[in-house]
């Protein structure tokens, strides 16, 4: 897959999982892990880049276990971002299904 | 092994002159990912692949580092070679009258661009085709073997194989090149031409290698074997290797009963993987014909080989964003060597590497 295309793909994702709770960052890299095949590589610098661009928050928490925790925390315009990149994502996806289902009437 | 990857990261986000604030916040952040992933069981091996190559991670953050002095640095360096090859050519012309192959330190100049501003696994393909030139320039000139010299070009395909296959496939992938060296260098120095040529059977057995069913396997190899045994059979103790030939109908019956005769376009790859693997075939292919070709019809083994530039550019082409930028290593070597070959101009074709900064430099600003 076109990796641009799965980037953004990852980015949606991401922000759709800490839009629900905040969350640190092996837990992103966990949880994103747990359902699809992810590059481990490339949520952090995703985490990194949309905090850069305004749509996370960042605090930190002390733990029981050793050092502080970075939180990564959703904004308003992380919100409205992620609105727009699910509604584009369904309008795209049901064309995508739309059409393999074409595909398949006509085999 | 905790303190070997945040050190590695460091020093990479180091070499990209990002601020000291930057650095520490993400070797920060990357030290708690660490420590969660230890602390869930892994191994140190485990997170080291989860987190990624240290190196690799840093690529990945570029873009949202704020580079100070990167740039400048590096263009200076690149702005200066061509004053500094400029004095070496002139020192090696004058005083040891070295015009040709003096002239060489040019391509100094596209060197240190393709050096300087592409990931290391980009830099080195773009490389590759300098690096064929002047092996075999040495080996032209210095020891006249123009012939069997010119497959150092098939590196070329090779090295941007070796770097973006990944390791299952590479073998496959890399055994028609290996079995065309093998293949060329027997026959030209043992005159072993046949049976040579049984080392292309190399890549169908390479490839078989890949399935699942062992026992498929198995019967395969084995039906090359005995294929292979009987060929050599026939024609070392009868003198018979067209009746020895015979014997290859047997992985061809093999290959019918499994109903795969096919597996050579691998049929686990469908729709557009499938039509690349089977146009990227044809171009090699074609690209090896048009070489046999001129090289048999018009001895033109010396020139022939430029063909095989085409199979990186056709694939560059085909499936990458059409950059010149990347084409030009190709294009200006084969500008450089057929102006040279064809009407003497060796001494003056080399500005054709020229083209390749001043190609980059356009098409990136």
């Amino acid at each position: 897959m076109n990796t641009q295309f799965k980037k953004g793909i990852l980015e949606m994702c991401i922000l759709s999982i800490i839009r629900n709770h905040d969350m640190y960052g092996f837990e992103v890299i966990e949880k994103l892990s747990s359902e699809i095949d992810v590059n481990e590589n490339t949520v952090y610098p995703i985490l990194r880049r949309l905090t850069g661009q305004g749509l996370f928050d960042t605090y930190v928490e002390n733990t029981n276990i050793g050092a502080p925790r970075k939180y990564y925390k959703i904004t308003d315009v992380g919100i409205e971002k992620l609105d727009e990149y699910e509604g584009e994502w369904r309008t795209f996806l049901k064309g995508v299904f739309k059409l393999l289902g074409g595909i398949e009437n006509e085999g | 092994m905790k303190d070997k990857y945040l050190s590695s990261l460091r020093t990479q986000l180091e070499e990209f002159q990002a601020s000291k604030s930057e650095i520490n916040d993400i070797v920060t952040d990357y030290e708690q990912l660490y420590e969660d992933a230890k602390s869930t069981g892994k191994t140190d091996e485990e997170v080291w692949n989860m987190l990624g190559d240290p190196k690799n991670a840093a690529y990945e953050l570029i873009d949202t580092l704020k580079l100070k002095k990167e740039k400048s640095v590096r263009n200076k360096i690149i702005a200066i070679t061509p004053f500094l090859s400029l004095i070496i050519f002139f020192v090696l012309g004058f005083y040891f009258e070295l015009w040709n192959p003096g002239w060489m330190v040019f391509l100094l100049i596209p060197v240190t661009s393709i050096a300087l501003h592409t990931r290391l696994k980009d830099g080195i393909v773009a490389l590759s085709p300098f690096i064929s030139v002047i092996a075999y320039l040495i080996l032209g000139w210095g020891f006249d073997l123009w012939h069997p010299a010119w497959l150092v070009f098939l590196l070329i395909p090779m090295v941007s194989i070796l770097l973006h296959t990944k390791l299952k496939e590479v073998f496959v992938a890399i055994s028609p090149f290996v079995s065309v060296i093998v293949f060329i260098l027997l026959g030209t120095y043992y005159n072993l031409w046949n049976p040579g040529w049984l080392v292309f059977l190399s890549i169908p057995m390479l490839g078989i290698l890949n399935d699942k069913k062992v026992w498929k396997v198995i019967i395969y190899e084995a039906a090359f074997v005995i294929s292979i045994l009987f060929y050599l059979y026939m024609g070392y103790t009868y003198g018979e290797w067209r009746y020895g030939a015979l014997g290859f109908a047997l992985p061809v019956i093999v290959g019918i009963i499994f109903g795969d005769m096919h597996f050579v376009w691998d049929n686990r790859l469908e729709g557009r993987e499938r039509s690349k693997a089977i146009f990227m075939v044809s171009v090699i292919v074609v690209s090896t014909a048009i070489f046999l070709g001129l090289g048999f019809a018009l001895d033109g083994w010396a020139y022939a080989w430029q063909a095989f530039l085409f199979i990186p550019m056709v694939a560059i082409i085909a499936f990458d964003k059409v950059r010149f930028t990347a084409l030009m290593p190709f294009i200006a070597v084969i500008l450089f060597f057929s102006l040279g070959y064809f009407f003497d101009l060796f001494y003056i074709s080399w500005l054709a590497f020229l083209l390749i900064p001043i190609v980059a430099i356009i098409e990136n600003t």
